[in-house]
């Protein structure tokens, strides 16, 4: 079916839907990465947007449910070039088309992706609605403002685990929280190949319950970014600042940020991809990580808050990547801690893990 | 780290002559390193034998050699030059040897000289099949099971140790060069020796086969601060077991899982720091088992590659610079990426397009090879593509390679009609089974038949394990062919009603206007002017690193069909100069030497250059040669949509080979002004009848010739001028289906040939003049004066094409008297066709009367030649004269004869066809060129030879074998090789031509009257240097099986009387005086200039 993507400043992208159309209204994000589309659709972190890849033909590869950071659909929509008809690789178990028509999720194709990517590096991130060919603009442009207005986000409530669970060995050697924001199979991945124990806690978990666990370390996980959750998260976590090592990543740093007293603000495009470059400083020792935020911890508003280190930093923007606080025994990362290999853990969470051994 | 301090003189070893599996993207690499090395302020010393190349150009380096690549001159360079460094990576396999070679034989200790990107030890880990098998192993990476053989018998004992079918790959070899899939024992132990041969260390790696795996390469650069990243992945279309370079490779890879692509760049990460190189790229490439993603390790390159450049172009990274600029201790974070002008070097580039590559091949010109593909690299040249979904850029690409095909069939070329292919014949279908089966050239059309025929895509995957992902595309182009075959027109004048729709979609999926054409049964023009009104155009996206996430700086461009243009055309005054495209026999690097010229002349006179290629491997694709640069097919429809949208004061047709010539009318019609010689005056010079009037009025010499289109008028005109004559179709280049006939019967047979080739165009046939010296001249006017840029005297006679034999500039025979009446035909045509810009001119002289073989109205092969002998650079100056500048203004009015001299000679791939013999003749054969120079013809001539891999022996045995007519000149030979102490083996015939003028020689057996015969001889390496004319057109068996035993043991051969002289005069020196070295530089300043007017 023909469709369209109009942006929030009016400007319309035409396209076609396999299936038939529902509206969908989010935040219109851009990914560079040439693969990886199964594991970026199902990652909680990208709750309710509409998501568009700047490489234009995907679905080669097809799905295979391993291969998914939660079991979920988790996009308002998808924006692409072309999706393949066939798939082709020893592990694919059905098509992308396939998957997202038994999520009965939205996939917006034959656009011209790169025209949109070029129009939001311009004008910035902004939201989206995905509509009908014949949908009357106005009436969009309505709906797209109802939507800024009234709707407060409020995604990490549906992201985050309900219910308190416990994974790994009942003796596991090291124990410790994950307080889920919307955490991803891939990271539970890895910290499980160390043979650690985590309790998952849903984002309500206070300070109490997580010291109860008696866990030798706190991982604030990823989610959805700009919560209304977030300052409230940012609470519980405070008191427990010094008491036990904290990892924030992603979105779990902009928490972790928050409860040192920090902000957080909103760059014009995000850093979504896996080609992005995070240089420390004194060193020319740098490394190439995967990303996916629209914010950043402020940098201005670290000033106040002694002994916080910027550990991390984009070698491009400068913005914040990575910041440790050696005193309190935290330390946060803005990119993904993706396994560098199969079987492998990614340094920032073996270092983690090591901070939580000592006693 | 800031760069180093410690050295400051550089040396960089280029990649000589240009041969199969070494082309063009070494002199981008190689000037894109002087370039990166001057702007860090080094002393850069560069030695090179080829004088086609950008960076020979004096200027780049600040000292240049044109000399032989040999180890015996690159330390007399080193001695004389004393560089602190060496940089290894950027001239290839030859550069990389020679710098392996110089260590192992002490002399870069000697002279303490450092080996800098990539460590010799790296080197060898790489390059040492043995020592990189084991290196692998260490860091847990599988191989294919596998081992060194360095003689036949361990070979067969390893062979038969891991079973058929075997992989055979030579150590320090280039282009699979002596590679081989064997099936049995007999091939096994032929092709051992044969690998055992060439490999430059002897020792083979036998391997098992992973036939019909996944080629996946990845591109890695890694600086000495221990960063790595990843320029691209490429996945090859065609299976292992097909060279990577005869491959059709898109980038990025198509069919690899998020997962699987982490595997493969933690591998790589994993294996450039195994290998060791610091501060450069490598080229990495894996095998993937498609069932379980098993992956397997098959090569490193730790150097600029072949592959790089194709990566480099495909994501618009810069690896050659940036590998340079690691070299000298640089970190990626310091180094900035010029596309974006904004971000650092360390950030992974990414696309948003797909790019596709595929090659061109010359098998036309070797019709005794097996016209088959395997690990043994055949392509001459390649193209790349670029589009927004795969199916797009496979059109384009196909017709990027000019092969007279307009996409994936349908454009009234293909084999088999519609009807043929829906009732198939079981024959016909054996046929696309076999061609689908076998690798070849032409397969990618057979997939096409295949899909049409109704073969499924499982079947036709399971005869040529291309995956089913890219047989799907192609499937998809066929169903959309079938739906644009319904709007068809009637007849051929009504319009056809196409559907917007239909149309765009067409286009998107990269359908060229002939195609639709032909499918719509309506004309090029007439698709065009529908497309128009429907307003279907070409927008044009950007190759900018970064998939638009950044606003780049430096980008380049390649058209699509999509909503919106980003093109940035600007309304500056600018000229379009229309590349070469690919690589081919007769049409290569010189031409696009003479397109970089015209960018950087346009530069100088601060008018915008636009350039259009499509040839991934040349520096006019680099991102800072012109302007803005187009990476288009050089189609009419393609290079109008370019010149529409930049609306230019002009073009320039004269500098990409025959390529763009073919343009130029077509353009003119459509009102393009074409700077300099006009269409009109070029169409005289291309068209013989035209041609033939012209020199009639001037009264100058032709051979006597005639036209015809049937075999009956070709007999009524060779009667006339009489036996022997030449034949050959009209509008070609490299002399293509061109023979020197001797009689009717053969004739007939050729008149078959030409009349494929020449399509509706006449078959031309010539008066053959026989033993006639051939003369070439390039000249340079500005419509009103006239100067002549050199006269070059061919070694050998006419009727070995100009392009395959040796020449010196200046003359070393030709009388005064000769020359003037040359100069006097030579002027007086320029100002006939009033020529602005280049001109070439091909004389035959016989008893003192110059013929005109043939006028050229465009920059030829030896432009670049004759630039670096006269230090004259006269493709910028043509530039110049085109935009109006006077020869005078530009300060050029006499020729320049220089004191010294310089010799051109051809490289050939015979190595490569087995089974073709090695004799020349009209139709060009050669790849590439070196150049040799110094003081005196016989020095400069030895040193070509040197060059060009014939390693002349100062003493040991000879063995002369000549046809009758040349028993008497080859006795003045033997005498003098006798008197420089050579033995000398005979046949029968010469031999007693031999002995009756008293020179002792031993006569050979023929090789059918038994052994030892000079076939066992040959092998035991008991013969230094053969000398053997051809008996004829149909040569002996005994002949063919000499001249491939010389290719086969690489014995150094000369097949004509006078390359035989100057060859045996070239020795006597070699044994008198050693060689010097001396720079271009030297040459251009010292010369004390005799010029003429
Ligand atoms: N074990 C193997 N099984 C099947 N094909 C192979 C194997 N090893 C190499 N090949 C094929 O041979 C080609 C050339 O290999 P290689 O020896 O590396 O030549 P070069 O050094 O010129 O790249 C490769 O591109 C690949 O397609
Ligand atoms: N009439 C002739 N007599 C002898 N040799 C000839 C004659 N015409 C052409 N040749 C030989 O054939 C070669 C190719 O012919 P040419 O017209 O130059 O074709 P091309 O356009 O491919 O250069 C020449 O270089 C010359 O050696
Ligand atoms: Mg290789
Ligand atoms: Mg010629």
């Amino acid at each position: 079916m023909n469709a369209i993507l109009m942006l929030q400043d009016g400007k319309i992208f035409s396209g076609k839907t396999t299936g038939p159309i529902k509206e969908a209204i989010g935040e219109v994000v851009l990914n560079t990465a040439v693969v990886g589309y199964q594991e970026m659709v199902t990652d909680p972190a990208n709750r309710g947007k509409i998501l568009v890849l700047t490489y234009p033909l995907i679905g080669n590869y097809g799905i295979n449910p391993k291969f998914n950071e939660s079991p979920q659909w988790q996009l308002s929509g998808l924006v692409v070039k072309e999706t393949s008809r066939t798939v082709s690789n020893w592990q694919a178990r059905t098509s992308l088309d396939a998957f997202a028509k038994k999520q009965d999720a939205l996939i917006l194709r034959k656009v011209d992706t790169r025209s949109l990517a070029v129009h939001l590096r311009h004008k910035g991130e902004m939201l989206g609605i995905i509509a009908g060919l014949s949908s009357e603009p106005k009436t969009l442009l309505a709906k797209i403002d109802a939507h800024r207005k009234n709707q407060t986000q409020d995604l990490i409530r549906l992201t985050s685990t309900a219910t308190p669970s416990y994974l790994g060995p009942k003796r596991a050697r090291q124990k410790i929280v994950i307080l889920d924001l919307g955490v991803s199979a891939s990271l539970l991945a890895q910290l499980q190949s160390l043979g650690t124990g985590i309790f998952i806690l849903p984002y309500t978990a206070t300070a109490n319950e997580i010291t109860k666990t008696r866990a030798g370390g706190l991982i604030i996980s990823n989610g959805p970014e700009n919560d209304v959750n977030l300052e409230k998260i940012a609470q519980a976590v405070e008191p427990l600042l010094g008491t036990m090592p904290i990892l924030g990543i992603s979105t779990g740093l902009h928490a972790l940020a928050l409860a040192m007293g920090a902000k957080i603000s909103k760059m014009k495009l995000g850093h979504r991809g896996v080609n992005y470059p995070v240089a420390h400083p004194g060193s020319f020792q740098a490394e190439i990580t995967t990303q996916n935020h629209s914010f950043v911890v402020d940098n201005d508003s670290l000033d106040k808050i002694t002994h916080l280190k910027i550990v991390g930093y984009h070698l491009n923007d400068r913005t914040i990547e990575e910041v440790a606080h050696n005193k309190l025994k935290c330390m946060g990362i803005q990119y993904y801690p993706q396994s560098p290999g199969k079987g492998q853990v990614h340094p920032v969470l073996k270092r983690f893990m090591h901070q939580c051994a000592i006693k | 780290m800031p760069r180093r301090k410690d050295i400051h003189r550089i040396l960089m070893i280029g990649s000589g002559p240009i041969v199969i599996g070494q082309a063009c993207e070494f002199d981008y690499s190689g000037s894109q390193a002087c370039k990166a090395l001057k702007e860090e302020g080094y002393f850069t010393i560069l030695v090179n034998s080829n004088p086609a190349t950008i960076m020979t150009d004096p200027g780049l380096a600040d000292v240049t050699y044109i000399e032989p690549l040999s180890i015996e001159m690159a330390e007399k360079i080193i001695k004389k030059e004393r560089p602190d460094a060496i940089l290894p990576t950027l001239g290839g396999q030859t550069g990389l040897n020679l710098a392996y070679f110089l260590m192992k034989e002490g002399i870069l200790k000697k002279y303490g000289v450092e080996s800098i990107g990539a460590s010799v030890d790296a080197i060898s880990r790489a390059e040492d099949r043995l020592l990189f098998k084991k290196a692998m192993q260490e860091i847990g990476i599988d191989v294919p099971k596998s081992g060194i053989a360095r003689s036949t018998e361990e070979g067969m004992r390893i062979g038969l140790e891991i079973g058929f079918p075997l992989i055979l790959r030579p150590a320090y070899c280039l282009g699979g060069a002596g590679g081989a899939i064997v099936y049995n024992r007999q091939e096994l132990e032929k092709f051992l020796e044969k690998g055992l041969s060439v490999s430059p260390v002897h020792q083979v790696l036998v391997e098992q086969s992973v036939l019909g795996w996944k080629e996946i390469e990845f591109e890695v650069i890694r600086d000495n601060a221990d960063n790595v990243i990843i320029i691209t992945s490429m996945e090859n279309v065609d299976p292992m077991g097909i060279h990577t370079g005869d491959s059709m490779v898109v980038a990025p890879a198509q069919t690899l899982t998020a997962q699987e692509y982490n595997e493969f760049v933690d591998l790589s990460r994993k294996i450039i720091r195994k290998v060791g190189v610091t501060g450069g790229g490598a080229n990495i490439q894996f095998g993937q088992n498609p069932d379980n993603g098993k992956i397997v390790i098959i090569e490193v390159n730790p150097r600029l590659s072949r592959s790089s450049a194709l990566a480099s172009k495909a994501t618009g990274f810069p690896i050659a610079r940036v590998a340079t600029k690691l070299a000298v201790g640089l970190t990626l974070p310091e180094v900035i990426n010029q596309i974006t002008g904004k971000t650092s070097s360390f950030f992974e580039p990414t696309v948003d397009y797909c790019v596709f590559k595929i090659c061109r091949f010359a098998f036309e010109k070797f019709p005794q090879a097996e016209r088959v593909l395997n690990t043994s690299m055949k392509a001459v040249g390649e193209a790349m593509s670029i589009g927004r979904n795969f199916k797009e850029a496979l059109q384009k690409g196909i017709r990027s390679i000019e092969i007279s095909r307009f996409g994936f069939g349908c454009d009234s070329k293909d084999a088999f009609t519609d009807q043929m292919l829906k009732n198939l014949s079981p024959l016909l279908l054996q046929q696309i089974k076999d061609k689908i089966r076998i690798p070849n050239d032409e397969r990618i059309f057979y997939l096409r038949y295949a899909i049409k025929a109704g073969l499924s895509i499982d079947e036709i995957y399971s005869l040529s394990q291309i995956d089913r992902w890219f047989l799907d595309n192609m499937k998809q182009l066929v169903e959309l062919e079938e739906r644009i075959k319904a709007a068809r027109a009637s007849s051929g004048d009504t319009e056809p009603d196409i559907s917007a729709e239909v149309l765009r979609e067409a286009k998107e999926n990269g359908f060229s206007d002939r195609q639709l054409a032909y499918l719509l049964n309506s004309k090029e023009d007439v698709v065009r002017q529908i497309r128009k009104k429907q307003n279907i155009k070409a927008a044009y996206k950007l190759v900018d690193t970064c998939a638009g996430e950044i606003d780049a700086e430096k980008p380049y461009f390649y058209s699509t069909y999509e909503t919106k243009d980003e093109s940035r055309a600007s309304n500056k005054k600018k000229v379009v100069i229309l590349g070469g495209g690919p690589n081919r026999i007769g049409q290569g690097i010189e031409f696009d030497y003479c397109c970089c010229h015209a960018s950087y002349a346009l530069k100088e006179e601060n008018i915008e250059s636009v350039m259009v290629n499509c040839n991934p491997e040349t520096v006019s694709t680099d991102y800072d040669t012109s302007t803005r640069l187009y990476f288009e097919p050089l189609t009419l429809e393609d290079v109008l949509n370019i010149i529409e949208l930049e609306k230019p004061i002009g073009v320039i047709v004269q500098f990409g080979g025959q390529t763009p010539l073919n343009l130029a009318v077509a353009l003119r019609k459509a009102g393009v002004h074409i700077l300099g010689t006009s269409a009109e005056n070029i169409d005289i010079a291309e068209d013989r009848e035209r041609f033939k009037r012209m020199l009639q009025k001037l009264n100058l010499l032709q051979p006597d010739n005639g036209t015809a289109f049937t075999f009956e008028e070709a007999k009524g005109v060779a009667r006339r001028i009489g036996y022997p004559v030449l034949v050959r179709p009209s509008y070609v280049l490299g002399g293509r289906a061109m023979e020197i006939v001797y009689d009717e019967a053969t004739l007939e047979k050729f008149i078959a040939e030409a009349a494929k080739v020449s399509g509706d165009h006449p078959i031309l046939i010539d008066k053959f003049l026989e033993d006639a010296i051939e003369v070439d001249v390039d000249l340079i006017g500005d419509g009103e004066r006239f100067v002549i840029g050199g006269i070059m005297e061919h070694i050998e006679e006419a009727g070995i094409h100009s392009g395959d034999s040796a020449m010196s500039l200046p003359t070393f025979t030709l009388s005064g008297d000769i020359l003037t009446k040359i100069r006097e035909a030579a002027y007086r045509m320029a100002k006939e066709l009033n020529v602005a810009g280049l001109m070439n001119v091909q004389f035959a002289v016989k008893d003192d009367k110059a013929y005109v073989l043939e006028v050229n109205p465009r920059a030829s092969r030896t432009v670049p030649f004759v630039s670096k002998a006269i230090g004259v650079p006269l493709a910028k100056l043509a530039t110049k004269v085109m935009l109006g500048k006077t020869l005078d203004e530009l300060k050029f009015t006499k020729e320049i004869i220089p004191a010294y001299f310089a010799v051109k000679e051809s490289v050939f791939p015979f190595n490569r066809f087995p089974g073709v013999d090695v004799i020349l003749g009209p139709e060009m054969k050669s790849t590439g060129e070196v150049m040799g120079i110094d003081a005196d013809f016989g020095l400069a001539y030895i040193k070509s030879q040197i060059a060009a891999g014939q390693n002349l022996p100062r003493k040991g045995n000879v063995f002369l074998s000549v046809r009758d007519k040349d028993k008497r000149s080859v006795i003045f030979i033997a005498k003098k090789l006798h008197e420089l102490g050579f033995h000398l083996y005979a046949t029968e015939g010469t031999s007693d031509a031999l002995s009756k003028n008293g020179i002792p020689v031993k006569i050979l057996v023929k090789i059918a009257e038994g052994r030892p015969n000079v076939l066992d001889l040959m092998k035991d390496g008991k013969i230094q240097l053969v000398i053997n004319t051809p008996s004829g057109r149909i040569p002996r068996q005994d002949e063919v099986k000499i001249r491939s035993q010389v290719i086969l043991h690489n014995i150094p051969y000369v097949t004509t009387i006078s390359a035989a002289q100057a060859t045996v005069n070239g020795i006597e020196i070699l044994l008198k005086k050693d060689l010097k070295v001396k720079s271009l530089q030297e040459y251009h300043r010292n010369a004390a200039r005799k010029t003429k007017k």
